[in-house]
């Protein structure tokens, strides 16, 4: 035994553990997509026990394909990803750039901007959709009726009067429906992650080129070229850490959606595979193979990325 | 800084100002779930109510009551706990193979390790199920205990090793000399040397797993069911309860909002797995 194989061998319970997790689930999830195996059936009893005389090929993908609910769930999945992104991104550079500077409280203001990120998904859900969001007792409601009592009382005051009287009732948007319930999760989740990304930012901003600054301001650079030319380019490399990361964590959105609506109008993938799961076994596997595959594409160039970083 | 040069009296207050508003605006959903939760559930609804009330801790009170709410924390706190330590005991040797005795394919088996955390956990969801079950251990702590320990324990090996990296070799090494053996060398050289590395790993792990809410949901039914599947049974839209629902909240969240005060830092590498230094 050489002076190094113990201290190697060190390392093999953390990878086997990790093989047996990765490797026995999804290896039952690759069988199940391709036999047909169902947790209740009268007629066809012989379905409900997974064999390989049940098997069936790509016919659950076929299935999985050609049902309404994937495809819609795909243009949610990506429509929630993509605006939360958008939005986090943008909100983040501004805020980022915002706090960047010195100004009296900064430390306090940072420990406000940072503190959603660490609210409990279900608890953000819980807390956004119903006191904030609910169209009557929420917030929202409240800001809305009040709205239209000052209206109203404006309506009858002379002078002015007429120019309210052009107003029209305001409506309290209901975000538990089916066209808003996507806009209720884009908006919570977007509060929680905004902080990750300004957290991010403001640490890559930390490391961008005083004296390029310097100079820039000396060549008579206004403030908007400053940012346009230089620190845009700098934050290119974590804007797009960001936008992965976030892609691979949203693209799994569960504990949100549930509450929010129970999926009504806004399924997405894992939500699907959970509604597939309460019987169909066969479609719910080749919906997480899909699920596996749209992850990976992004993991693929995000682990590039962390790969030339991680042996500097 | 650069731009001070430029500064106008204007930006001189309208910066700080705008900065301020932003947090505000940002901390406001925070702050009104505090607001809330001294409310009673009658004046948490009325618009006469919104900043002048009378506050009363009779929500707080009642937690056990209305929510059973020290049970589901009791099982937070044990599976959040011990999912941390077992993360650590199992991380802390691997990241200080890698880190003092790396080989080719170190770097490969860190990649291979991060990417089995970008694998979509519903994909999984009905062998867990079915796997959990047959095997008696759905909704028990040790379930939850493991699945939270495999879910962190790539980040948890990648932030050591990272920490681990920093330090010198040869302190290592001199404990070889004094006839230590490579345990030895572990509990008594690279622990103490690499405390707070350590410690923050913890911190960010036990967040991590306090949050967690997909398998603490759907592994558990009320033996091992955690916080997060507490709320998420709550979710009721009626809003007769916002008092209260709003204390139990607070009491979920507070603790691990003011612990995440004290590893911003961390955050940033542990989740961008140092890609942003």
């Amino acid at each position: 035994m050489s002076k190094r194989t113990l201290p190697r061998l060190l390392q093999t319970p953390a990878v086997l553990l990790l093989l047996v997790w990765m490797l026995v689930p999804l290896g039952m999830t690759l069988y199940f997509s391709f036999i047909r195996y169902v947790l209740n059936s009268l007629r066809r009893p012989e379905w409900t026990t997974p064999s390989l005389s049940n098997w069936r090929g790509f016919g659950n993908y076929e299935f999985v394909l050609k049902s309404k609910d994937f495809i819609l769930a795909i243009q949610n999945s990506l429509l929630i990803v993509c605006s939360i992104l958008f939005l986090t991104v943008i909100l983040g550079v501004l805020i980022a750039v915002l706090i960047n500077r010195a100004f009296p409280g900064r430390g306090f203001v940072r420990v406000l901007l940072i503190s959603p990120f660490f609210v409990m998904p279900a608890v953000n859900a819980v807390l956004w959709i119903n006191m904030i969001l609910d169209p009557v007792l929420g917030l929202q409601g409240i800001a809305v009726g009040g709205i239209n009592d000052l209206v109203d009382g404006l309506r009858n005051a002379p002078l002015i009067g007429w120019f309210f009287s052009l107003w029209p009732e305001l409506e309290p948007i209901s975000f538990r429906a089916t066209q808003t319930s996507a806009l209720a999760v884009i908006i919570m989740v977007t509060w929680q992650w905004t902080p990750f990304a300004i957290l991010i930012f403001m640490t890559s901003l930390q490391s961008e080129d005083q004296q390029q600054k310097e100079a820039a301001v000396l060549d008579g650079a206004s403030a908007w070229s400053q940012f346009r030319f230089l620190t845009l380019p700098h934050l290119g490399r974590p804007i797009a850490i960001v936008v992965m990361i976030q892609a691979i964590f949203h693209l799994s959105l569960y504990a949100e959606i549930e509450i929010v609506s129970r999926g009504n109008g806004n399924k997405n993938l894992p939500y699907l595979i959970g509604e597939f799961a309460n019987n169909n076994i066969g479609a719910a596997s080749a919906t997480g193979i899909f699920a596996v595959i749209l992850a990976n594409i992004v993991a693929i160039f995000l682990l590039r990325m962390i790969g030339k970083t991680l042996m500097e | 800084m650069a731009i001070v040069a430029q500064t106008t009296k204007f930006s001189k207050i309208a910066w700080p100002v705008l900065a301020w508003m932003v947090g505000l605006l940002f901390f406001f959903p925070i702050f009104w779930m505090v607001l809330t939760s001294f409310k009673t559930d009658a004046d948490a609804v009325k618009p006469e109510y919104l900043f002048w009330f009378k506050p009363t801790l009779d929500n707080y009170l009642n937690m056990t009551e209305n929510y059973d709410y020290w049970r589901f924390a009791r099982n937070s706190v044990i599976t959040s706990v011990f999912a941390t330590v077992f993360t650590l005991f199992v991380g802390i040797p691997a990241a200080y193979a890698m880190a003092f005795n790396p080989s080719r394919a170190t770097k490969d088996v860190l990649m291979w390790m991060l990417s089995t955390k970008m694998l979509p956990a519903a994909a999984v969801l009905y062998p867990m199920t079915f796997l959990t079950k047959s095997l008696g251990l759905f909704d028990t702590h040790f379930l939850i205990i493991m699945v939270l320990s495999l879910i962190n324990l790539p980040i948890v090996v990648w932030m050591l090793f990272t920490y681990f990296k920093e330090i010198p070799k040869d302190i290592i090494e001199a404990g070889k000399m004094d006839g230590v053996d490579t345990l030895g060398e572990i509990k008594e050289i690279l622990v103490p040397l690499a405390w707070g590395g350590i410690a923050s790993t913890a911190l960010l792990c036990f967040i991590f797993c306090w949050n967690e809410a997909y398998w603490t949901v759907r592994l558990t039914t009320t033996e091992a069911a955690t916080l997060s599947k507490l709320i998420e049974g709550n979710r009721a839209p009626e809003g007769l309860f916002f008092g209260r629902l709003s204390a139990v909240s607070t009491a979920a969240v507070g603790p691990i909002v003011v612990l995440g005060w004290f590893c911003q830092k961390q955050l940033v590498q542990g989740l961008t797995f140092g890609a942003v230094k």
